[in-house]
């Protein structure tokens, strides 16, 4: 079970990264870019891509092309909630269990008795590139 | 898909700075919105059925289409990563069921559902279960549309398992413990299952349910307000 989870865990990756590297190679092309320099994505902590597995991926898919060598900068966002009664906004808060000793997402609100919605954190974006073009 | 919204030439102009700002799930989350607009010019409803391999998804379903036909025209979405074999399952309630393999993907996506809703005619149906593939992680990533979302967690998963997923839990509408009738010989506490759920999502509705035997589908319907 858990190598089973794990292999869908970074396929999952594997899939985003395909179509980042994609993108990046579609965009290089428009340009005549003889290189792809740099790749800066911004990944929200509420997705489910692991940066580890990601930056794998990279590597591995950009094997052979004009991206091999790049480097990938990859900023992290929190995740953002917003409360539908109180109107509070911040991270999304997490909950201590001693029993488990790990601290458990939760859309209480950490202010009043509502709950709240993810406004943030979801992001999986391509922000900007760096080509060599000459 | 990619936007290019700027050019900036750096130094000697060997090197393009390029600011794209595409968002490669927003472009999912884009085709999920399209999808759910079509769903409801039509007036059909949608239900994503999310959970882990054999925790009872295609049971519910099965289920689910005895207990509604005759109150609604039902279509079903398989996602597998191959075979129909569910989808003669289901199928053998009279719903009309298209597979949707995904190869080797871990999830269903937005792209994918909306190819499939055009093998349906969408003015015949009104209600659509769609079966995610067996999963605890990466469906939450992937909206398809649907206007609820509900998942299944047994109890043969292991006490732990919402706690361990929180994730899915906090994007689901309704939760179903499933295989109650085994949690005395699992030694797990429903209970405590189901306050797992509240406390990471308050406003998800919880049922117990023996998919196989059908007790508990009722409340799942109810709390779906099917």
């Amino acid at each position: 079970m858990t190598s089973l989870l794990a292999s869908c865990s970074v396929l999952h990756e594997f899939s985003m990264t395909s179509q980042i590297v994609k993108n990046v190679l579609d965009e290089a092309k428009k340009h005549n870019a003889k290189k792809v320099a740099e790749v800066h994505l911004v990944i929200g902590k509420l997705t489910f891509l692991g940066l580890e597995q990601v930056r794998f991926s990279y590597k591995v898919l950009t094997e052979g092309s004009i991206m091999e060598n790049s480097k990938l900068l990859i900023e992290t966002k929190d995740g953002a909630v917003k409360c539908s009664s109180c109107g509070y906004e911040g991270n999304l808060s997490t909950k201590d269990d001693p029993l488990y000793h790990m601290p458990v997402p939760t859309l209480q609100c950490p202010n009043c008795a509502g709950t709240v919605n993810i406004i943030g954190g979801r992001e999986c974006l391509i922000k900007s590139v760096k080509l060599v073009v000459k | 898909m990619v936007r290019l919204k700027e050019v900036v030439e750096a130094e000697e102009g060997e090197v393009y700075d390029i600011e794209l700002e595409a968002d490669l799930l927003e472009a999912n989350r884009r085709l999920a919105e399209k999808n759910r607009e079509l769903l409801q010019r039509y007036d059909v409803k949608a239900i994503d059925i999310m959970g882990a391999i054999g925790s009872g998804k295609t049971s519910l379903i099965e289920k689910m289409v005895q207990a509604l036909t005759g109150k609604y025209r039902i279509a079903a979405f398989k996602g597998d990563l191959t075979t129909t074999i569910d989808a003669e399952r289901i199928e053998r309630h009279g719903a009309k069921t298209v597979t949707i393999t995904t190869g080797k993907e871990c999830h269903l996506d937005a792209n994918l559902v909306g190819k499939a809703l055009q093998r349906l005619d969408l003015k015949e149906i009104d209600l659509l279960l769609i079966e995610n593939v067996g999963n605890l992680i990466c469906p939450a990533e992937f909206p398809l549309g649907a206007d609820q979302r509900a998942v299944v967690v047994s109890v043969t998963e292991g006490p732990y398992m919402v706690i361990k997923h929180p994730f899915i839990f906090i994007d689901a509408d309704v939760v179903a413990i499933n295989k109650m009738d085994l949690a005395d010989a699992m030694g797990v506490d429903m209970k405590k299952l189901a306050s797992d759920v509240k406390r990471t999502n308050p406003k998800a509705k919880v049922a117990l349910t023996n998919c196989r035997s059908g007790e508990g589908v009722k409340e799942v319907i109810d709390a779906l307000q099917l």
